[in-house]
């Protein structure tokens, strides 16, 4: 540990001003202030400040999407990894080029955004899809609106529109069958793995998947969105922790449940299948949360969990689409600045009351 | 309303508890003991000219002059010529230490009856000509008796935060005896035993404005409520009010705002905290100046953390030997949230000095810092494991920014934490993006300066700075629109006075 910081310190000059690596600071400062808390002081009032940082903030997402990822491994084998890794390069290899460019920091987002993108890819995606769609996600969806939250939509879902819009045929049939058994596939590649229909794109055939199926995730979908528990508990985490805001969890699944009842005439099975199946509760947890996309205002929450609920539910069952998670968060995005336009001037009319 | 009695027991009236939101109670490591321990006559007094309020710029006496004790040094020329006196006699030096005044050789003592207890109360001033009480002479008289002891100083307008003009008067005004900064005098050690005192000052506030109302605000967790309830329950033009203890519920500007007060502005409001009722008790009743303070001396450097009775000008670094358990410290005249750092070989108490907070300078990094689990980290969200297990020792918070600066994420935790319900975040973007229509029209003339903000925020944003910065702005914009608005009206008279000239004239040809 010592040694590591002495060999940060004594290679510091190089990447400071005049240094040989000047343009490479970006990454120098990154490895930096990860390994090692940073020096940086309190300058003015308030002399203490909270040890919380972005840093620890997005880091908590991985671990509330740990829990997906094994479940993820175990059903559709270490392919899996293979994708992580390769979202977190080329999100990464973008993230610091442009931080290179612009002598900008790093942003702590891509930790977020480059574990979130391939859990929401089909298990059978070609790994070069991944890295151009992380890539785009990045570039497009975060680094042109000015990066880490500046930006407009969530940029793990513009990556995949943009793979979906391209690729169509591979992003709908990269399905692969789960492992079976207590070890699942957890000790295979799977590449060459059976490909089936997602139970959203089986219901419309009449095929409905049993419950506990969707509930364990033994079923074929996105990467990390099969197992309904594996995903409870990551979001229950972020709800506890109070990282992910739980008005908008509430409005979303509450409004979905309302309108799947209505669709369906208040049949409770189909009401829990639905809720269980495709991306519905990966989304509500780790997609819609995300605070930047987000509209700010608390009580402007509500309505956008509302948009994105009912949205998700019309599309699913009204439109040629089979999952519509994707584009009703996308949707509630798009509101998120009305939404804070009405809602903060609402709120700073009751101030005025207030004198 | 307090004032009449119920069962035996006076009535408390509740702040509205819905009414107040935000706020949080930092858990900072080296609370003061409510102990208040009397310092020993310093080597030398160090006063400075320069506090939050004042600006001593008028120097009252000369390099090298002996001067008795109780001597006006200087008085602040803007601020009602607001003194600056002397505990004990001396001999000047003015050039020692830039935007000082050094007292050497110090002779006499302290008044006789000057410790501030109920007992010596009654003790005779010095002075024959002081101490008059208040019942002597009219309200103007009393407060200019108020400002030639240095106790005038105390009473601010609860608006704006600042000293009022003795000359003005006010209908109401605010007591605040919840001090939660860490760390300033608590309540608690500046009201041991002296209680009656407290309850003789409100008596004299009331009679200071002229049969205005005193509106009393005590944490209802403070050790003295019932006793303190029990002596003002008979006085109608008091109301009792018990207040949450949540930093910064205790600022007076709060609670004027929650008990509605604060709209009509053509009835100003004053505010004073614990210690100015005391002063302006103890300068009424006894004559003595107001040179004693009682100050916090806390914070996690502090080896043991009490309260200090010092005089104005008392050198920090005589204060701080033998108190602290380490040497790498930053020193700060008052709190954590609102204070600045002094040069600790630098300087002495100032009139306004609360308390001294004394915090560790980071100098350590810590490897893996952010993905620890945080057993005994203190903070306001809920992301490390000491949230599960309260009972741990308190973190030795030190001066670590915590963190890099980072764009806003929006996360909403300066919206949370914000004690008027303003939107911090919000503030901070339109500012930053130059649209001051904006940030006006986001109510940042609401902002009290708590600090919280920045305190939470996880991208280590200034916001206190951006909100102080902001605040300015729009004051500056707002001369300007009045300096231009009066050009353009002048120049419509004279333009119109032309106009009519030459009308006359062309009447007369």
């Amino acid at each position: 540990m010592k040694l590591i910081l002495a060999l940060l310190e004594k290679t510091r000059p190089l990447f400071q001003k005049g240094g040989r690596f000047t343009a490479l600071k970006p990454i120098y400062d990154a490895v930096d202030t990860s390994l090692f808390s940073p020096l940086a002081r309190t300058s003015r009032a308030p002399h203490v400040r909270d040890p919380l940082d972005t840093k620890r903030y997005m880091s908590t997402v991985i671990i509330a999407v740990a829990p997906c990822l094994l479940a993820a491994v175990h059903f559709f084998g270490l392919r899996v990894l293979a994708m992580v890794l390769v979202s977190y390069a080329a999100g990464g290899a973008v993230e610091v080029l442009l931080a290179v460019f612009k002598k900008d920091e790093i942003s702590e987002g891509l930790l977020v955004t480059g574990i979130l993108f391939p859990l929401i890819l089909p298990p059978g995606l070609p790994l070069w899809m991944v890295a151009l769609g992380s890539a785009f996600g990045v570039l497009v969806g975060k680094e042109l609106f000015g990066g880490t939250g500046r930006n407009l939509f969530n940029p793990a879902l513009i990556g995949r529109v943009f793979l979906a819009l391209s690729y169509p045929k591979a992003m709908s049939s990269g399905w692969i069958e789960p492992g079976q058994g207590l070890v699942g596939r957890l000790l295979e590649y799977a590449t060459d793995a059976v490909t089936m229909a997602t139970p959203l794109a089986a219901a419309k055939s009449g095929t409905w998947a049993a419950l506990p199926d969707l509930f364990f995730g033994n079923v074929t979908g996105s990467v990390g969105e099969t197992s309904a528990l594996a995903v409870l508990m990551g979001g229950a985490f972020l709800l506890i922790i109070g990282i992910a805001n739980w008005r908008t969890v509430a409005a979303m699944l509450g409004t979905f449940v309302i309108v799947t009842a209505g669709i369906y005439g208040g049949d409770p099975h189909a009401i829990i299948w639905h809720l269980l199946s495709g991306g519905l509760l990966f989304g509500t947890f780790f997609m819609a949360t995300d605070p930047v996309s987000s509209p700010i205002m608390n009580s402007a929450k509500w309505v956008y969990g509302a948009i994105i609920g009912i949205a998700t539910a019309l599309i699913r069952n009204f439109t040629g689409y089979v999952e519509g998670v994707m584009f009703a968060i996308l949707l509630g995005n798009i509101f998120a600045p009305v939404l804070d336009e009405l809602f903060v001037t609402a709120h700073v009319r009751r101030l005025r009351e207030e004198g | 309303m307090v004032g009449s009695e119920k069962q035996g027991r006076p009535r408390l009236q509740r702040m509205p508890v819905a009414r107040l939101k935000g706020g949080y109670n930092i858990g900072l490591a080296g609370r003061p003991v409510s102990r208040v321990v009397d310092l020993a006559v310093p080597g030398r007094l160090v006063l400075p000219l320069v506090s939050r309020c004042f600006r001593f710029k008028d120097i009252r006496v000369e390099e090298g002059a002996r001067v008795s004790a109780w001597t006006v040094l200087a008085t602040d020329p803007k601020r009602f010529s607001a003194p600056l006196i002397a505990a004990y006699g001396g001999t000047v030096r003015l050039d020692e230490i830039a935007g000082h005044i050094v007292l050497e050789s110090l002779h006499g003592t302290l008044s006789s009856g000057s410790s501030g207890s109920d007992r010596d109360a009654q003790a005779g001033a010095r002075d024959g000509s002081r101490g008059a009480g208040a019942s002597g002479g009219s309200p103007a008289d009393i407060r200019d008796q108020l400002v030639t002891l240095g106790a005038w100083q105390f009473i601010t307008d609860a608006r704006t935060d600042l000293p009022v003009d003795p000359a003005g008067t006010a209908k109401a005004i605010i007591v605040s005896t919840i001090h939660l900064e860490p760390f300033v005098a608590s309540a608690e050690a500046l009201l041991h035993g002296r209680l009656d005192s407290f309850v003789r000052g409100l008596e004299y506030l009331h009679e200071l404005t002229e049969g205005g109302i005193v509106h009393l605000a005590v944490a209802d967790d403070a050790g003295f409520v019932t006793d303190l309830a029990a002596l003002v329950v008979h006085h109608s033009w008091c109301r009792f009010h018990t207040v949450t203890p949540r930093y910064p519920f205790g600022h007076p500007l709060l609670i004027l705002r929650r008990l509605e007060l604060g709209r009509d502005s053509d009835r100003p409001a004053w505010a004073t905290r614990t210690a100015g009722v005391l002063a302006i008790e103890r300068a009424l009743s006894s004559g003595a100046p107001s040179v004693e303070r009682i100050i916090a001396l806390g914070g996690p450097a502090v080896s043991e953390p009490v309260h200090l009775k010092a005089v104005i000008g008392y050198p920090v670094d005589e204060i701080l030997q033998n108190r602290l358990c380490q040497d790498d410290v930053r020193v700060i005249n008052g709190g954590i949230f609102t204070g600045s750092d002094v040069p600790r070989e630098q300087s002495g108490l100032d009139v306004e000095c609360e308390g001294l907070t004394i915090l560790s300078e980071l100098r350590k990094r810590h490897m893996l810092a952010f993905a620890r689990p945080g057993l005994w980290r203190n903070s306001y969200g809920r992301t490390f494991v000491s949230r599960l297990c309260q009972s741990g020792p308190a973190e030795r918070l030190n001066t670590t920014l915590g963190g890099e600066l980072r764009a806003c994420v929006s996360c909403g935790q300066c919206m949370d934490v914000c004690p008027v319900g303003i939107l911090p975040s919000v503030i901070h973007k339109f500012l930053h993006a130059d649209e001051i229509d904006e940030v006006e029209r986001m109510r940042v003339d609401l902002c009290i300066e708590c600090g919280l903000c920045s305190l939470v925020c996880p991208s280590k944003i200034e916001l206190l700075s951006d909100m102080r910065d902001a605040r300015r702005l729009i004051r500056e914009e707002h001369e300007v629109q009045e300096k231009l608005e009066a050009k353009a009206k002048r120049e419509e008279e004279k333009r119109l006075a032309a106009k009519e000239a030459r009308a006359a004239a062309e009447a007369g040809a």
